[in-house]
C-alpha cells in the first residue's frame, strides 16, 4: 500500500514546489513545506488529530492551537508564516487539567469536536487569569474572547461558565492540574 | 449510590478533552484514499453526456464512479415507494445545485479534487421552479411524477380533528397570518465523513461513518449497491453533532463504499464546510397559513392553518416532517377542533431532511405567534392565556396521542418565576427603558414526542450487556452518541441496576457484528428506547447473577452493590459469578434483550392521528429582549427554558440539552438563514451564515421542573429536540412586546425591524433620482436585470470571463511563500510578481476562489521594521505587519474607539495572525464574490452582479453603487479615516505617504501602483479634547459590518464641536464621509436629533439603494446617533 500517501509523508506536489521550514511542535522540532497550512501539518503528518478542522476557512475555531502562546488558526496559517513554537491539546491537556475537568463536571462539551480548541483556546486565558479576572465583567470577557470558537452542541453556556470558574480558581491561587498556570510550553510538551 | 438522576460526568470525559477521541477523519488506519464529490452547478439540467475517461488516467486516481456503476434506476429506500425517488448519483437529470454526479478517489485530496475538473459534463439547462409558490404555478416544470393530482405536490395531508364546526362559532376572536420559517442547517461542526474499506474476498465493506443511526445506514448502503444489509459493518467511530442530519443517509456514505469496492483501497470522504452547508439536507422550510380562534374568555377554539412545505428536490423526510409538524395544531392545547391543509411541494433546490424539532418549530411560530395575538386582542397576560388552555394528563388529544403525564403548567410557571414577568411587565408597560432601546418579554410553549412509532421495528429496541470476570461490566447497543450523552445515560442506567461502580461500565455502540439490533438516536428515542432496552437487559441479567449468588452462598435475598452480591450468608465479587454461569463464554457472561414498547401507533397511510410516543415531553420558553429602535438590533438579554423531561437521568446532559437546542433555536430566530440565488446557497460559510457565537447568546437558564413519567424509563422523557421548538415565538413574541411590531418571518434581522419600524412610524426616504442625471445609468441598468439582463449575463456572459477557482487537471502547484526578514527583500520580491501578505489568513483562502493566484506570496511578519509601533510627532507609526492583536494592545486611551472597532474584528484567533496591512488590504466581502458564484468582479465585464436581483439586505452598498455592488470590508480602513490617518507606501526605493481616504479606488480595491506596497500607517493621536466613537452593526460577535459608523471631534469645554468627522463603513464601495454633515456641525453643539436630521437629508441626496438595503440608511443614521450620544457623554 505504498502508493497511500496517508499521514507521514507530503503530496509530492507540495513538496517539491516550497522549500521545507522547521517548525517547533509540541516541542518537538519537524519539518514542512512552507506552504501546508499549519493544520495539515498537525493532522496529517505528525498524527496529531486533536486539533480539528471544521471549516478550513479560519471560521470557526476548531482548529486553534497555540502559537508563541497566542490562540491562532493553524488552518489558514502557512507553515511558513508561523512565529513561534507551537502547542496543540496533545501537549496542553496535562496543564488543562483544571479545565478539563470543569468541562466534563459542567456539560461543556457534548460531541466534543469543537472542544479541543476550546480548550487550547481557554488554556491560552488561564495563563492570563490573574489578569481577566481584573477586570469588571468577566463572563462577558470571556464569551468575546471565545467567541473565534464555535461550538454548535453547548449553547456555550457551560463552556463560559466552565473558563469562568477556573480562571477565577487560577487567580486566587488555588491549582488543580499538575502544571497549572506557569508551565513552561517546552517542558509541558516534552 | 443510585447514578440514576445524579449529575455525573461523561464516561469518557477523559479521552474526549484529550483530544483522544478519533472521528473518522482521524483515523489513521486502515490507510486510504482521499475521495472527491463532482456536483451539479445547475438547479436544473438534463445530463447530455458525462465523460469521465480523462480523469481516470490521471496520475494518482484510483477510481471514478457515476451512475453506471449503480444498479439500472436503483434509488435511496427513504420512507419507500411512491416517494423513494434519489439516485445515489445523479441519473440523466440534476435536480438541485450541488447534487452528487461523479465521485473520484485519489492518492491526495488534492489529485481527487483536479480529477473532478477533468470530468466532462454536458448540461442542458432548463428552467425549474425553485420556489413552492413558482412550483405551484400553472406551467411550471414538473419535477417528479408525483401520485397526488397536483403538479409538484409530492404529498397531501389534509385533516379535521375535532368539532370545527362549535369551534368555529365559538371562537368570535380570531386571528390570521402568514408565518415563515426558512430553511436552516444543521451546522454540525464535525463535516459528514465516511471511512470505507470494501473486502473482496467475503463481499462486505466496513464503515467508519458520522451517523446517528447506523442501521439505516446500513440498509440503504446495502440497498444501493445491491449487496446484503448484514454485508454493511459499521464501526464505532465518534461523532461530532447530528441533530438529525445524521439519523439517515447523508449520500456521501454509499459513494465512499462504492469507490473503494471500484479501488480495492480503502477510501475516506469528507465533506467540506461548503458541500455541509451547500448540498446537504437542512430544515424544510415551511409557509404557514394559519387563523386562530378564541372565545373572550381567552379558550382556543379552533386551529385552521393551510401550509406549504418546500421538499427540495427529492423526498427525504418530508411527509413525516410535514406530518409532524401539522400534528402541533391538535397537541398541546385543546381547542374544539383544527383543520388544515397542507402540501410537500418538490422545488429544484436542496432537499430538506430531518432537522431537531422534525416540524415541530416551524408550525409552533404560527401557533405561539397568534395565541400571543389573541391574548393582546382579548387584555389577557401571554402566560396567563396559555395556562387557560393546558392539555389535560392522562387523555388523549386531537392529533391521537395519548399524553400521559404533562407538567406545561408548572413550565409555564417557572417562567413566570425566572424571568421576573409579573414585575417586569408591569415595568415594560409603563416604558422603564430608556432612550432608543426597548425591551419586552416573550413566552412560548411546545410539546415532541419521546421517540416516534414511524417505522416497522421503531418501537423495538434490543442490546446487551456483558460481566466480565475482573468485574467490569460493557453495554452494547446500536444506537449511536452524536453528543447526547446517551451513552453515559446507558452506563448510569447499568451500574445501577448491577450495583457496580460507574467507572467499571464501558459501553459500545454502532458496531454493526457487535451489538444487537437498534434503529438508532433519532426522534428523541434515545433515552426512552435504549433506556428502556439496556435497563431491561441489565435487570435480566442482574436477575441471573443474584440466582447464581444465591447458590453459591445458600441462601438469599441477594442484593447487587459495590461489585458484589450481597445475601445475609455472606457475599461474593459479581466478576468471580461468571465463571459459575453456564451461559458464560470464556471470561464473559452476556445476555441480550428486547424491548418492546406497547401501546403506540406505526404511522400509516388512510389515518391522520396516531398515538406515535410513549411519553410527551413538554416546554415553557420565555425570553427578554432588547430592540435597539435605531438599528433594528435583537439582542436577547435573558432566557429561561423551563422542561417537563419527567425524571432527570443524567440533570447536566439534560440541562446541556436544553441549553444547546435554545440556542439552535435562537440562531433561527435572530439570524440563521440558508439565502439562495438560482438555486444555489449564497452563504455556505460560517462567515456568512450568522449562527450565533458565545457573545451573541444571553444566559440561557435551563430549569428541569419536578416531575416523573411511570411510562417512561426510570421517570424520564425525551428532552433533545423538545428545547428547539420554542425559542422562534418566544423572541418574536418578545420583539413585539418590546416595539409593537409583528414580525412573521424568522430571522429577525435588523432589516426586517428596521422597515417594520418604519412603517409603524410612517417615515419614508426619498432619493430624487430624477434630479441625478449621474446615477440614470445605473438605475437603467439595475432596471433591466429582471427584465433579462440578468438572464442574459448569467447564461451567457458568465461563459466568457476568467473563470472561478483552479483551472486544468492537475493539483494546482502550492505557492512559494517567502518571509524576508527585511523590507528591502520584500519589495523586491513585490515588484517581481509576488502577492503581498500579512498574516495569510485571508489570502490562503482567497487564492482558492482566484484563477490564477499569485504563484508567489511574500509576508511583510518577518520584517521586524514592520512589525513595529512607534509614536512621533503626535502620532502613532503603526507598521503594516503589526498583528491586529497587537495594534488593539497598544492603543492609547485617547483612540479607545479605535480599539472597539478592532475588537469587533473577526475573532481573536484572528486578530492574532491577521496584520493591520492584512487588514487595510482585504478583498471584498460580497457573499457572491466570496463564495464562487462568476461575478462581474471574479469573472469578468460580462458577468452579472448577482446582488442585484439577488439577497443584498447586509452586505451591498447603498450609495455610489455602479456595476459592483460590494463595500470595502476593512473596519479598520473606516474607522482609521475619522482620524485623517494616512498611509506610506513603498515601491522600490520610493516612499510616498497619502490620506488613507484615497488608498482605496473601489471595494476593498487599493489604489497601489504594481510593486507598491502598505508600509506602515500614520494614526494621529488626538490632543486632548478630541472625542470619538465606533459603532458597528453586524450580524454576529466578529462579523463584518453591515453598518458602521465613526463619529470624531473636538469639543470645546462650551460644548461647541470642531473639525467633526463622521465616516460610514459598508454603506458605500468604500468608506464614506458625510461631509456635509461634518461642515453643518462645525462651531455648533449638536444634538442627537439634530445630526440625525442633517444626515438623514445628506444621505437621502446621495443614497442610491437597491431594493432590499435602504433599510441600511436608517440604520446607519441609528449608529451615528448613537455615536453622537456617546460623544456627548465623554
Ligand atoms: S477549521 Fe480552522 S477555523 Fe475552522
Ligand atoms: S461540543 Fe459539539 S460542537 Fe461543541
Amino acid at each position: 500500500m505504498s502508493a497511500l500517501r496517508r499521514r507521514t509523508d507530503a503530496p509530492a506536489t507540495a513538496a517539491a514546489a516550497t522549500p521545507l521550514v522547521t517548525l517547533v511542535v509540541n516541542g518537538r522540532s519537524v519539518e514542512a513545506p512552507a506552504s501546508r497550512p499549519l493544520a495539515r501539518v498537525l493532522r496529517d503528518d505528525l498524527d496529531l488529530t486533536a486539533t480539528k478542522v471544521a471549516c478550513g476557512r479560519g471560521e470557526c475555531g476548531a482548529c486553534t492551537v497555540l502559537v508563541d502562546g497566542r490562540p491562532t488558526m493553524s488552518c489558514v496559517t502557512a507553515a511558513g508564516l508561523v512565529r513561534g513554537p507551537v502547542e496543540t491539546l496533545e501537549a496542553l491537556a496535562d496543564e488543562a487539567t483544571d479545565l478539563r475537568e470543569e468541562f466534563a463536571d459542567a456539560g461543556a462539551f457534548q460531541c466534543g469536536f469543537c472542544t479541543p480548541g476550546q480548550l487550547v483556546h481557554a488554556t491560552a486565558l488561564a495563563r492570563r487569569a490573574d489578569e481577566l479576572v481584573g477586570g469588571d465583567d468577566l463572563p462577558g470577557a470571556v464569551r468575546a474572547r471565545m467567541s473565534g470558537n464555535i461550538c454548535r452542541c453547548t449553547g456555550y453556556q457551560a463552556i463560559t461558565a466552565s473558563v469562568c470558574a477556573v480562571l477565577e480558581r487560577r487567580a486566587a491561587g488555588a491549582t488543580s492540574g499538575p502544571s497549572c498556570g506557569h508551565a513552561d510550553p517546552e517542558e509541558a510538551a516534552s | 449510590m443510585s447514578y440514576v438522576g445524579s449529575r455525573v460526568r461523561p464516561i469518557d470525559w477523559e479521552a474526549r478533552t484529550r483530544g483522544e477521541t478519533r472521528f473518522a477523519a482521524d483515523l489513521t488506519s486502515p490507510q486510504h484514499l482521499y475521495a472527491a464529490v463532482l456536483r451539479s452547478p445547475h438547479p436544473y439540467a438534463e445530463i447530455v453526456a458525462l465523460d469521465v475517461s480523462r480523469a481516470e488516467r490521471l496520475p494518482g486516481v484510483r477510481a471514478v464512479i457515476t451512475t453506471a456503476d449503480f444498479p439500472e434506476g436503483i434509488t435511496y429506500l427513504h420512507r419507500g415507494a411512491p416517494l423513494s425517488d434519489r439516485p445515489p448519483l445523479a441519473a440523466g437529470v440534476v435536480r438541485h445545485v450541488g447534487q452528487e454526479v461523479a465521485a473520484v478517489a485519489a492518492d491526495t485530496p488534492e489529485e481527487a479534487r483536479a480529477a473532478l475538473r477533468a470530468i466532462r459534463v454536458r448540461y442542458r439547462v432548463r428552467p425549474a421552479p425553485l420556489t413552492p409558490r413558482d412550483a405551484l404555478a400553472d406551467g411550471a416544470r414538473r419535477l417528479h411524477q408525483r401520485v397526488t393530482d397536483e403538479a409538484n405536490v409530492a404529498f397531501r395531508l389534509d385533516a379535521t380533528w375535532g368539532d370545527v364546526e362549535t369551534g368555529g362559532r365559538a371562537g368570535t376572536t380570531v386571528v390570521e397570518g402568514d408565518y415563515v420559517y426558512p430553511s436552516v442547517s444543521h451546522v454540525c461542526m464535525e463535516p459528514n465523513t465516511t471511512l470505507a474499506a470494501w473486502d473482496e474476498a467475503s463481499g462486505t465493506v466496513e464503515l467508519w461513518t458520522s451517523t446517528q443511526a447506523p442501521w439505516f445506514i446500513a440498509k440503504e448502503v446495502s440497498h444501493l449497491l445491491g449487496i446484503p444489509h448484514d454485508a454493511v459493518i459499521c464501526r464505532e467511530v465518534a461523532v461530532g453533532g447530528g441533530f438529525g442530519s445524521k439519523s439517515k443517509a447523508s449520500e456521501h456514505e454509499v459513494l465512499a463504499a462504492a469507490l473503494s469496492r471500484k479501488a480495492g483501497l480503502p477510501v475516506l470522504l469528507e465533506l467540506s464546510r461548503e458541500e455541509e452547508f451547500g448540498s446537504n439536507k437542512p430544515r424544510h422550510r415551511f409557509e404557514t397559513h394559519l387563523r386562530t380562534s378564541a372565545d373572550e374568555h381567552g379558550t382556543l377554539r379552533l386551529f385552521d392553518a393551510d401550509v406549504l412545505v418546500d421538499n427540495g428536490s427529492y423526498s427525504h423526510m418530508g411527509t413525516s416532517v410535514m406530518r409532524v409538524g401539522m400534528i402541533t395544531l391538535g397537541s398541546m392545547y385543546r381547542p374544539d377542533g383544527a383543520r388544515f391543509t397542507s402540501r410537500l411541494v418538490d422545488t429544484a433546490t436542496q432537499p430538506g431532511g430531518q432537522f431537531r424539532g422534525y416540524g415541530t418549530p416551524q408550525v409552533s411560530l404560527a401557533v405561539e405567534s397568534q395565541v400571543d395575538e389573541l391574548a393582546l386582542r382579548l387584555g389577557l397576560d401571554p402566560l396567563e392565556m396559555r395556562l387557560r388552555n393546558l392539555g389535560p394528563e392522562n387523555e388523549t388529544t386531537l392529533c391521537g396521542y395519548d399524553v400521559t403525564t404533562s407538567r406545561l403548567g408548572d413550565c409555564l410557571v417557572a417562567v413566570r418565576e425566572g424571568l421576573d414577568w409579573d414585575a417586569r411587565k408591569t415595568a415594560v408597560a409603563t416604558g422603564a427603558a430608556g432612550g432608543s432601546s426597548s425591551r419586552g418579554l416573550g413566552v412560548a410553549a411546545g410539546m415532541h414526542g419521546s421517540g416516534a412509532y414511524a417505522y416497522e421495528f421503531a418501537n423495538r429496541s434490543d442490546a446487551a450487556i456483558d460481566l466480565f470476570a475482573d468485574g467490569h461490566v460493557r453495554v452494547r447497543h446500536g444506537s449511536a452518541d452524536a453528543g447526547t450523552g446517551q451513552n453515559t445515560i446507558l452506563a448510569q442506567i447499568a451500574a445501577d441496576e448491577l450495583g457496580v461502580d460507574l467507572a467499571d461500565v464501558e459501553v459500545l455502540s454502532m458496531d454493526s457484528e457487535r451489538t444487537p439490533f437498534e434503529l438508532g438516536a433519532w426522534s428523541s428515542r434515545g433515552t426512552h428506547m435504549t433506556g428502556s432496552s439496556v435497563g431491561q437487559a441489565a435487570r435480566e441479567l442482574g436477575d441471573q447473577l443474584r440466582a447464581l449468588a444465591e447458590d453459591k452462598l445458600g441462601g438469599g435475598p441477594v442484593t447487587l452493590r459495590d461489585g458484589r452480591a450481597v445475601a445475609p450468608t455472606g457475599e461474593v465479587d459479581l466478576g468471580d459469578l461468571v465463571g459459575l454461569s453456564d451461559a458464560a463464554e470464556g471470561d464473559v457472561l452476556s445476555h441480550e434483550t428486547s424491548y418492546v414498547l406497547e401501546g403506540t401507533e406505526m404511522i400509516s397511510t388512510g389515518k391522520d392521528r396516531f398515538n406515535l410516543s410513549p411519553t410527551y415531553a413538554y416546554a415553557a420558553h420565555g425570553a427578554l429582549v432588547d430592540v435597539d429602535r435605531r438599528t433594528g438590533k435583537v439582542t436577547v438579554l435573558d432566557y429561561v427554558a423551563a422542561h417537563d423531561v419527567g425524571r432527570a437521568i443524567n440533570p447536566t446532559a439534560v440541562e446541556g440539552q436544553i441549553a444547546g437546542g435554545a440556542a439552535m433555536g435562537l440562531g433561527a430566530a435572530l439570524g440563521e438563514e440558508l439565502v439562495r440565488e438560482g438555486g444555489r446557497v449564497v452563504n455556505p460559510t460560517y462567515l456568512h451564515y450568522a449562527m450565533p457565537r458565545s457573545a451573541d447568546l444571553p444566559s440561557i437558564r435551563p430549569v428541569i421542573v419536578n416531575a416523573e413519567d411511570p411510562a417512561g424509563p426510570y421517570g424520564a422523557k425525551s428532552v433533545g429536540e423538545m428545547s428547539i421548538v420554542p425559542p422562534g415565538a418566544a423572541v418574536a413574541n418578545a420583539v413585539r412586546d418590546a416595539v409593537g411590531v409583528r414580525i412573521t418571518e424568522l430571522p429577525i434581522t435588523p432589516d426586517k425591524v428596521v422597515t417594520a419600524l418604519a412603517e409603524q412610524e410612517g417615515r419614508r426616504r426619498h432619493h430624487g433620482l430624477w434630479r441625478r442625471p449621474g446615477r440614470w445609468w445605473v438605475a437603467l441598468l439595475r432596471a433591466l436585470y429582471p427584465y433579462g439582463l440578468h438572464h442574459v449575463l448569467h447564461h451567457w456572459g458568465t461563459r466568457l470571463g476568467r473563470g472561478v477557482g483552479p483551472a486544468g487537471h492537475r493539483p494546482p502547484a502550492p505557492p512559494e511563500v517567502l518571509r524576508p526578514g527585511n523590507l528591502d527583500a520584500v519589495v523586491a520580491a513585490v515588484a517581481d510578481g509576488a502577492q503581498p501578505i500579512g498574516g495569510g489568513t485571508d489570502a490562503l483562502v482567497e487564492r482558492e476562489r482566484q484563477s490564477r493566484p499569485a504563484p508567489v506570496l511574500v509576508s511583510t511578519i518577518g520584517v521586524p521594521a514592520m512589525r513595529r509601533i512607534r509614536s512621533e510627532d503626535g502620532a502613532l507609526l503603526v507598521g503594516a505587519a503589526v498583528s491586529l492583536a497587537e495594534l488593539e494592545e497598544a492603543l492609547p486611551p485617547e483612540l479607545a474607539f479605535v480599539a472597539d472597532a478592532v475588537r469587533s474584528i473577526a475573532s481573536p484567533q484572528i486578530r492574532n495572525s491577521a496584520t493591520v496591512g492584512g487588514n487595510l488590504a482585504q478583498e471584498k466581502r460580497c457573499w457572491f464574490f466570496r463564495n464562487g458564484f462568476s461575478c462581474y468582479k471574479r469573472n469578468g465585464v460580462t458577468s452579472p452582479c448577482y446582488a442585484v436581483t439577488g439577497d443584498h439586505r447586509f452586505q451591498h452598498a447603498v450609495i455610489d453603487g455602479h456595476r459592483c455592488q460590494a463595500v470595502t470590508p476593512s473596519d479598520l480602513g473606516t474607522v482609521l479615516q475619522a482620524l485623517d490617518a494616512e498611509v506610506v507606501l513603498q515601491r522600490g526605493q520610493t516612499t510616498r505617504r497619502l490620506p488613507l481616504a484615497d488608498l482605496y479606488d473601489g471595494p476593498g480595491e487599493l489604489a497601489l501602483a504594481d510593486g507598491e506596497i502598505v508600509q506602515h500607517v500614520v494614526v494621529p493621536v488626538p490632543t486632548s479634547g478630541r472625542r470619538g466613537s465606533f459603532r458597528k452593526l453586524a450580524l454576529y460577535q466578529g462579523d463584518f459590518a453591515t453598518a458602521s459608523a465613526t463619529v470624531t471631534a473636538s469639543v470645546d469645554d462650551d460644548g461647541t464641536w470642531h473639525d467633526v468627522r463622521l465616516v460610514l463603513g459598508a454603506m458605500a464601495p468604500t468608506p464614506w464621509r458625510a461631509t456635509a454633515t461634518e461642515r453643518a456641525l462645525e462651531g455648533t453643539t449638536p444634538t442627537v436629533a439634530g445630526v440625525r436630521r442633517l444626515l438623514d437629508r445628506e444621505l437621502d441626496r446621495h443614497a442610491h439603494p437597491l431594493p432590499g438595503n435602504g433599510w441600511k440608511l436608517d440604520a446607519v443614521a441609528g449608529l451615528v446617533e448613537h455615536a453622537v450620544e456617546d460623544l456627548l457623554a465623554q
